[in-house]
């Protein structure tokens, strides 16, 4: 049963890569445009959740921390997208229960070592 | 494939600088709004990261300036003047220019780029905008490899919380295993007794080797995620003494890649198409419709039932997939209406007046052939309503009206039609002033009748302008010539309403789709014609009664209602003999109910819409042709044209000739009689 992960992203463009790269590499992949419809769509298994942190409606941040304030969610490995200049908003998203991060921009490979690491 | 990302990020920034665009504008008129201030910084924040993920390195580095301001006005560092909305918005053509420059549509103006930082920079006071900070790829590549192996004493202990935080320690062991050959040793020492014991916390840790090339930053980097929240020390093996823990078989088993296989992938749900492809899709159904309706008439005609069911279905197949594919072309409004508001916005600047945009409608879907060429004639018409129409501040508050204009945008479906209206609160248009201009450039005759909506048609003459001087926005006199000509190449009409002092109304009545429409196919002698489904109301049988009734005017009661009507073997000029029974169509023409009278109504058709061609551009009656299954060419109608016409050529006749029309009032089927009719239901709809 392959893995499912779920990308929260208000750029399409972005979405599209780590969709394509993350199916590429036999995951299931769910696309949310941001931490609200991502809520809504954490109906089924989801292993994985790769997330942006600046999205309108349900931001990054807000999104991690009512996935841990879900039991539900409990252990749910959750990646933050984040850029250089976000060192305070990357502390903000590993006090709020963050399991990894990627700085953007990242190579494919980056991304699937990364994503390895954490779910294997 | 990165094309294709590069592909898909260009379009989606050209998404995001319109979003930017717009919320620019809307921090125009309300300043400091945090959430419009937010909507900017996000466009802004997605365009440089999109940017910089997909090779754009000098827009992601332009757009982190702007980011880094728009990122202060959102903590309330900086304010929002009307200086740097100009600025960004600037900013944002700038990014348009390069993004069209790396699809190598255009050069980018990298001076200008330069110029607009300098000035950003001067504008915010302040070094918000730090040159420098361009954005860097993450993590070089692991420590190049000396090919010297040595070894690594790790030592590791995971904090209590580091499963719950999704952090799966065992991979992080696999990872290291990667590096090279690993002997690992378990420390349970931390395990409370089952009593104590939260199932969901960590309490062991690992004692390893590693024997691998990489360097200690390669193995710190494995643990990156949770070195807060881990004890982790990285030494290397002491040289020679062999300290290495027992070596233990543990429970780790190498997680291979058994993820790979399943490919499915849930549904994204959306996908871009190039527009060429959807038109050639809609080509292609056109010709199949035609070849269609081909395939039902030799059915028909052999009278074979497996043919005929085989026929049937096709039928059915074809109608549906017709409705999908221009489904597929139908774009709602909004994107184009909303372009407008930068419009008004420069226009207000130049002309020195204040306006805002209202925008009424957005949702209606218009075939995208369509959208694409209205731009043009609604940048004139607002550009006229601009300069024309909207007066300066000053006067609008000295005639009681608020000094800001409005200018209206509105688009609603009637029919087979969508109407789009332009209009202002402005000064309106003069009547006199437009009569004596069109005297003076002798469009017409000093002692022309004309009605107001004749005279305001005028205006849509080529070269006709009333403004005293030629402004850098308008009053060259090509504006409203060039409308015209855009909405009749689209089969659309023009309409004006005005009333001076409070403004001017352009109607442009559009048709949905250039390409199929259900037409409802009637005869008249033995010719054809399509009338579009849309308007069509009802088909009823024209009574010797009715005709009686009536006393020689052209007027029928239907369900009540007295309706007028059209013969078209008249209007059209065909001498065949009437049938006995003749039917009357109700059609809607928008301006109210109307018969139009034809020798016999066969049925629904799939219409398939050819142009008639450049020699027929001057019909206004006939919208196109489409052909017929049997080869025969049917002539598609507008019936709002149509009715106009008679209507106009009616009020000609009787203006010219008045005396001898009252006289023949009462003389059956003349044509200035029936055209009474028409006059009489047109004033009693304009009452009403």
């Amino acid at each position: 049963m392959a893995k499912v992960i779920l990308t929260v992203d208000d750029s399409a463009s972005i979405r599209q890569m780590v969709h394509f790269t993350l199916s590429d590499a036999g995951y299931t992949v769910i696309e949310a445009v941001d931490g609200k419809d991502a809520l809504a769509k954490l109906t089924g298994p989801v292993n994985l959740v790769i997330t942006d942190l600046n999205m309108p409606n349900l931001d990054g941040i807000g999104l991690i921390r009512s996935l841990r304030a879900n039991p539900a969610c409990k252990g749910l490995p959750i990646i933050m997208l984040t850029t250089e200049s976000q060192e305070s908003r990357k502390q903000e998203g590993k006090t709020a229960g963050a399991t990894g991060w990627i700085v953007k921009p990242f190579t494919k490979q980056q991304m699937l070592a990364v994503v390895k690491r954490i779910i294997g | 494939m990165i094309d294709r990302f590069r592909q898909g990020f260009q379009e989606e920034a050209r998404e995001l600088l319109r979003d930017l665009e717009a919320a620019l504008l809307e921090l125009d008129q309300k300043r400091d709004d945090p959430e419009v201030v937010g909507r900017a910084f996000r466009a802004l924040h997605t365009i440089k990261g999109s940017g910089a993920m997909f090779g754009f390195d000098n827009i992601a580095a332009f757009a982190h300036h702007l980011e880094a301001v728009f990122d202060q006005l959102r903590k309330g560092r900086l304010a929002a003047t009307a200086d740097l909305i100009n600025l960004a918005l600037a900013a944002g053509d700038q990014i348009k220019t390069m993004l069209d420059a790396a699809a190598g549509v255009a050069a980018a103006d990298e001076e200008r780029a330069a110029r607009i930082l300098l000035e950003l920079r001067r504008v915010t006071g302040s070094s918000v905008t730090r040159p420098d900070t361009a954005p860097v790829p993450q993590a070089e590549a692991p420590a190049a490899k000396t090919g010297l192996s040595t070894e690594w004493l790790v030592r590791f202990r995971p904090g209590p919380d580091v499963i719950l935080n999704g952090t799966n320690p065992l991979l992080l062991l696999n990872e290291l295993r990667e590096l090279g050959p690993l002997q690992v040793q378990i420390d349970t020492t931390g395990i409370p007794p089952l009593g104590e014991l939260d199932p969901e916390r960590c309490y062991v840790g690992w004692d390893m080797v590693l024997t691998t090339a990489a360097g200690r930053e390669a193995i710190r980097d494995v643990f990156i995620f949770i070195e807060d929240d881990c004890e982790l020390r990285i030494e290397p093996a002491a040289g020679d003494g062999r300290q290495t823990p027992a070596p233990v078989t543990t429970a780790v088993t190498r997680n291979s890649g058994s993820i790979r296989g399943n490919h499915a992938s849930a549904g994204a749900s959306s996908i871009r198409v190039s527009a060429e492809k959807l038109d050639q899709l809609v080509n292609l159904v056109g010709e199949l419709v035609t070849v269609q309706a081909r395939l039902s008439e030799l059915s028909a005609r052999r009278d074979d039932p497996d043919i005929l069911a085989v026929s049937e279905e096709i039928d059915r197949l074809t109608a549906e997939l017709r409705e999908n594919s221009m489904s597929i072309r139908m774009l709602p409004l909004r994107d184009t209406f909303e372009r407008f508001r930068r419009l008004v916005h420069d226009l207000g600047i130049e002309l020195h007046k204040e306006a805002s945009l209202a925008v009424e409608g957005a949702d209606t879907e218009l075939d995208k052939t369509v959208i694409d060429q209205l731009n043009d004639p609604l940048v004139h018409l607002i550009r006229n309503s601009m300069d024309h129409g909207v007066e300066a501040p000053d006067t609008r508050r000295a005639a009681g009206k608020n000094p800001t204009a409005t200018i209206r945008l509105s688009a609603l479906h009637s029919g087979a039609q969508v109407l789009i209206r332009v209009s202002d609160d402005g000064r309106g248009l003069d009547v006199q002033a437009v009569r004596a201009r069109a005297i003076e450039q002798g469009l017409i005759d000093a002692s022309a009748q004309l009605s107001e909506s004749e005279l305001f048609s005028l205006i849509l003459a080529p070269g006709f302008s009333t403004a005293r001087e030629v402004t850098g926005v308008s009053g060259r006199g090509v504006g409203m010539d060039v409308v015209r000509r855009s909405v009749e190449a689209l089969h659309g009409v023009i309409e004006i309403s005005s009333r001076p002092g409070a403004g001017l109304t352009v109607t442009l009545r559009l048709p949905l789709t250039l390409a199929i429409i259900d037409g409802l196919l009637v005869r008249v002698g033995h010719a054809y014609f399509i009338l579009p489904l849309a308007s069509s109301l009802e088909c009823v049988e024209l009574t010797q009664q009715d005709i009686q009734n009536a006393h020689g005017n052209h007027l029928a009661t239907v369900r009540g209602e007295t309706i007028p009507y059209i013969r078209l073997s008249e209007c059209f000029a065909m001498e065949t003999p009437p049938p006995e029974r003749e039917q009357i169509m109700v059609v809607d023409t928008g301006e109210g109910h109307c018969g139009l009278v034809v020798d016999e109504v066969l049925g629904n058709h799939q219409t398939v819409i050819k142009n008639l061609g450049r020699l027929y551009r001057d019909v206004p009656m006939v919208s196109g042709a489409t052909i017929l299954g049997n080869g025969t060419v049917a002539l598609i109608l507008d019936p709002h044209r149509l009715v106009q016409n008679v209507v106009h050529a009616a009020s000609q006749n009787t203006r010219s000739d008045s005396r001898k029309s009252r006289r023949n009032l009462t003389i059956p089927n003349q044509p200035s009689a029936q055209t009474d009719a028409f006059q009489q239901k047109d004033n009693r709809t304009n009452v009403t």
